[in-house]
């Protein structure tokens, strides 16, 4: 059964493997014991203690926390209920003039801003950018991920939560 | 368990029957148990490999036949061997989103009855290239051979290549012009075009009296039956070998294994719940030559996509709140669907084991009736579907990214596929003959970025995994053109942590043609079509076409002096306005106009991917090496991702990681001190959603998703907390 030290995947999850082994570790054998040993460095990678119960993004995570499930930010800012959607919380930055959409595409074709908009979600503590909608005016906020918790850990991973 | 030999039942009983089963056992054909492969795992394995290197093999040697570049460069083509009632059981590599396609084609032949008329018979030789029986669009032509075995029909070869031509309105064959079926070329409808092993020459003498360039397809036609005569040989052989009930059981056992590790598949790979995302399509066609004032003109369609993953496995997507189809030539159909579907679950979770239709029973599609996915009338042109198609399954692409990155399994995370707008052109070639072709450069975009890594630059498509530009003198010998660049276009991957792949622009010199037509397709312009995922942003789009007629590039090579090679980095003003004198041309969006001749100038640029992760992340060595290659400009590095570089004592950009340090912790608290809370912003925008303060191409858009779908409806109205009805169908009943 393939499987890979925490060190590895602390390494592989920092893009920071050599990457003739991140090649190996695509192409082999996917291992079982995956998900708790990335919850593993990933929660050595957070200041604070709450238990991960899942990774949602790259610094946010579903966390226990006391008796509640929240969204949480790698800083510690806390986003709410893991069930709603975190993006409500967050702050945002709008780009919707050819001036604030020159900022991120200095050279490139850029889109009419009347047709399209770019929304940055930031954690309002840390500034971490989390997440970038590009949607017509008016659009509504999408909430992503809604992950079955129960049933992922009950089913697929054979453990309490 | 699957207890049937050869069956007596005529064909469209042993569908019919093979369908009930699945519907009430929930296993493909009936199959509970995997009983070969239990008896035996090794046989059963080394069979199954035996069956894919029949497909490999044939491929390779159709590839050697065809005289299309499309298809001996750039490897557009694919082919695979079926059970009796069409479903996949074994293929190669190559452009897999038409394994399933062919599936429909076969079985759409069987309900038809085909067996009674016009008959199937040991040598005979079907086609087909309608997409509302089964294909993409009418350029990928597949044909299938049924494969007997003393007289019993048991399996079909399929394989399918993509045309450079299909004899449409404009030429090439992702025709942007077609706006009804009847402008989009040369349809086939699941016609029996051979007998004996032998293509007949009234349908050859159709192809050549309709087409630009003929030879393409009918020597394509030729390496697809070459490849389906060979795979038709190698499964006979095998029959020979290990029986006709063996081959009759393990075949459908092969299939339902193949569903099997694809339900399991997605147990390890990722998470259950719901998953959602959206993109957008926007298509600039107002004013420009050649279009029938069928529809409105300018197109913004939206792409909302929610996918549900279940406890046991099964992956659905589900397409509500996309827009209607329309008089343009960018419809889709379910095969179509179902094509984009396979091709990713092929490349993205299905890289080992058994691969085939099992996969993709595995899934389910929603796609509601009356929307572009699914058009409720079949006069609709599907000529460039792969122009809503493409981006769509990049939204599945970053959906399942989520589960993996939530799985842990980051190495799989992929920002998704883009679509990467083709050039089709025609008219008098360099040797004075008629000529009408694709130009499939188009195969090597920008690949959105890893959750680990850059994304491939110029080397990625999602429809042929094994992307290939194509040798630059393979298309100077089929076109009236010689290049004068073909270059990386800096920033055109997506910002990130990890950017999007960028992607290239060619610049040719139209060379001994007095008339050249140059049209694009699968152009979005206008909005973003490449999305970006965990804090990336979303790729560049991809909107000007840059020309230059009249121009002056011979007299000023006769002198020396300095040409352009590609348009520059100043957004306004091209390096060909600078360096070129000649009558200067700039084109939004689609590009479709007046001939050109021998001596003009016109450049083309693909697309870039998106990005992944926080731009304030992003490695400044890595950066610096981006720069000094021409990926990044200084600019950009500086401005976009809060890197400083200077110099080495050789004039190489190195990164200043002090600098670099002190600059990115300004730009955050720059952003926390111009963020605001969503809330605040949603109750300022909502006075502008009450007013429907919109261009008219957005009002039109959100009116036609609410006319269609009482949860896109539901979901606007909740979200702003408005009658959405009211404000985008005034009048409409509550």
């Amino acid at each position: 059964m393939t499987s890979y030290s925490k060190e590895v995947l602390a390494d592989l999850a920092a893009g920071q493997l050599p990457w003739p082994q991140t090649r190996r570790i695509m192409s082999a054998y996917k291992d079982d014991d995956r998900f708790f040993k990335m919850v593993a460095v990933y929660q050595d990678r957070v200041a604070w203690k709450d238990p991960i119960l899942l990774p949602v993004s790259d610094h946010l995570f579903i966390c226990q926390s006391g008796d509640e499930r929240i969204t949480r930010c790698e800083c510690g800012h806390s986003f709410g209920d893991y069930r709603k959607n975190w993006k409500l919380k967050a702050a945002i930055i709008v780009r919707n003039t050819e001036e604030a959409l020159r900022e991120i595409y200095p050279n490139s074709d850029i889109p009419d801003p009347q047709w399209m908009e770019i929304r940055e979600f930031i954690c309002p503590e840390c500034g971490t950018m989390h997440e970038v909608e590009a949607a017509a005016p008016g659009y509504p906020i999408v909430h992503d991920f809604e992950p079955d918790l129960e049933g992922f850990y009950r089913e697929w991973l054979g453990k309490p939560l | 368990m699957l207890d049937k030999p050869a069956s007596a039942l005529r064909l469209r009983e042993r569908l019919l029957d093979s369908e009930r089963l699945m519907e009430e056992t929930g296993c493909y054909d009936g199959i509970t148990e995997l009983t070969l492969r239990n008896q035996d795992p090794l046989k059963f394995e080394t069979l199954h490999t035996k069956l894919r290197a029949y497909c490999v093999s044939a491929r390779e040697m159709a590839r050697r036949i065809s005289a299309s570049p499309g298809v001996r460069e750039v490897g557009e083509m694919v082919v695979a061997i079926y059970t009796p009632e069409g479903d996949a059981i074994a293929l190669s590599n190559g452009i897999m989103v038409h394994v399933h396609t062919m599936s429909r084609f076969i079985k759409w032949m069987i309900k038809n009855n085909y067996e009674e008329n016009p008959k199937i018979r040991e040598g005979d030789i079907f086609a087909n290239n309608d997409a509302f029986i089964g294909t993409v669009q009418v350029p990928d032509v597949m044909d299938v051979v049924p494969i007997f075995h003393e007289g019993t029909l048991v399996g079909w070869a399929g394989a399918v290549c993509h045309e450079l031509e299909a004899g449409g309105i404009t030429p090439g064959g992702d025709v942007c012009l077609a706006q009804e079926r009847f402008t989009e070329g040369l349809f086939v409808c699941a016609e029996k075009i051979g007998e004996n092993d032998e293509i007949r020459r009234d349908y050859v003498i159709r192809c050549e009296r309709n087409l630009r360039m003929p030879i393409y397809w009918v020597l394509d036609e030729k390496a697809k039956v070459a490849s389906c005569i060979d795979m038709r040989e190698s499964v006979q052989h095998l029959i020979s070998e290990i029986g006709l009930d063996y081959w009759m059981k393990v075949s459908k056992e092969f299939i339902e294994e193949g569903r099997r590790a694809q339900l399991a598949r997605t147990r390890q790979l990722t998470v259950p719940g719901i998953y959602r995302g959206h993109t957008f399509y926007g298509h600039v066609t107002a004013g420009k030559p050649g279009f029938q004032l069928l529809g409105d003109p300018d197109w913004l369609y939206n792409i909302p996509i929610e996918m549900e993953i279940t406890t046991d496995g099964k992956i659905t997507m589900d397409f509500e709140g996309t827009q209607p189809w329309g008089y343009h030539s960018m419809n889709c159909t379910p095969a179509g669907m179902d094509g984009g579907m396979f091709v990713t679950l092929t490349q993205h979770m299905n890289f080992e084991g058994l691969v085939n239709d099992g996969a993709w029973m595995a899934t389910e599609l929603k796609l509601p009736h009356g929307t572009w996915t699914n058009p409720d009338n079949e006069m609709v042109a599907t000529a460039t579907s792969w122009a809503l198609l493409l981006p769509a399954y990049g939204v599945f692409q970053r959906l399942l990214s989520r589960g993996f990155v939530a799985r842990g399994f980051v190495e799989e995370a992929f920002v998704g596929q883009v679509n990467s707008p083709m050039i089709e052109m025609g008219g008098e070639s360099q040797y004075g003959t008629p000529f009408g072709m694709a130009h499939f450069e188009c195969a090597a975009a920008g690949s959105g970025a890893l959750a680990i890594a850059d994304g491939l630059d110029t080397a990625y498509v999602g429809w042929n995994p094994e992307s290939d530009m194509g040798n630059i003198e393979v298309w100077e010998q089929s076109m009236p053109m010689v290049y004068i660049g073909r270059s990386i276009v800096p920033n055109s991957g997506g910002a990130g942590k990890y950017r999007g792949g960028c992607s290239f622009v060619s610049t040719w010199l139209i060379n001994k043609t007095s008339h050249l037509r140059l049209h694009t397709s699968e152009h979005s312009s206008r909005v973003f079509d490449n999305g970006g995922m965990c804090g990336g942003y979303p790729a560049p789009t991809c909107q000007k076409h840059r020309a230059v007629r009249n121009s002056n590039i011979h007299e000023l090579a006769a002198k020396g002096e300095p040409l352009a090679h590609a348009p520059g980095i100043a957004p306004d003003v091209s390096d060909y306005e600078k360096n070129i004198g000649g009558d200067h041309v700039v084109v939004e969006g689609p590009y479709i106009t007046a001939p050109h001749k021998s001596g003009d100038i016109f450049s083309h640029s693909y697309n870039g991917g998106g990005g992944y992760g926080d731009v304030l992340e992003r490695d400044p060595i890595k950066t610096a090496w981006d720069v000094e290659n021409g990926f990044l400009t200084r600019q950009a590095a500086d401005q976009v991702f809060g890197i400083i570089l200077k110099d080495d004592a050789e004039g190489y950009p190195v990164a200043d990681i002090d600098a670099t340090i002190k600059r990115r912790a300004a730009m955050r608290k720059q952003r926390l001190a111009k963020a605001i809370p969503v809330s605040d912003w949603i109750e300022a925008e909502r006075g502008r959603v009450e007013k429907a303060d919109f261009a008219p191409e957005v009002k039109k858009m959100y009116a036609s998703a609410i006319k269609l779908s009482s949860r896109f409806t539901k979901d606007f109205s909740d979200f702003w907390k408005v009658d959405a009805k009211s404000i985008f169908m005034p009048g409409a009943k509550p």
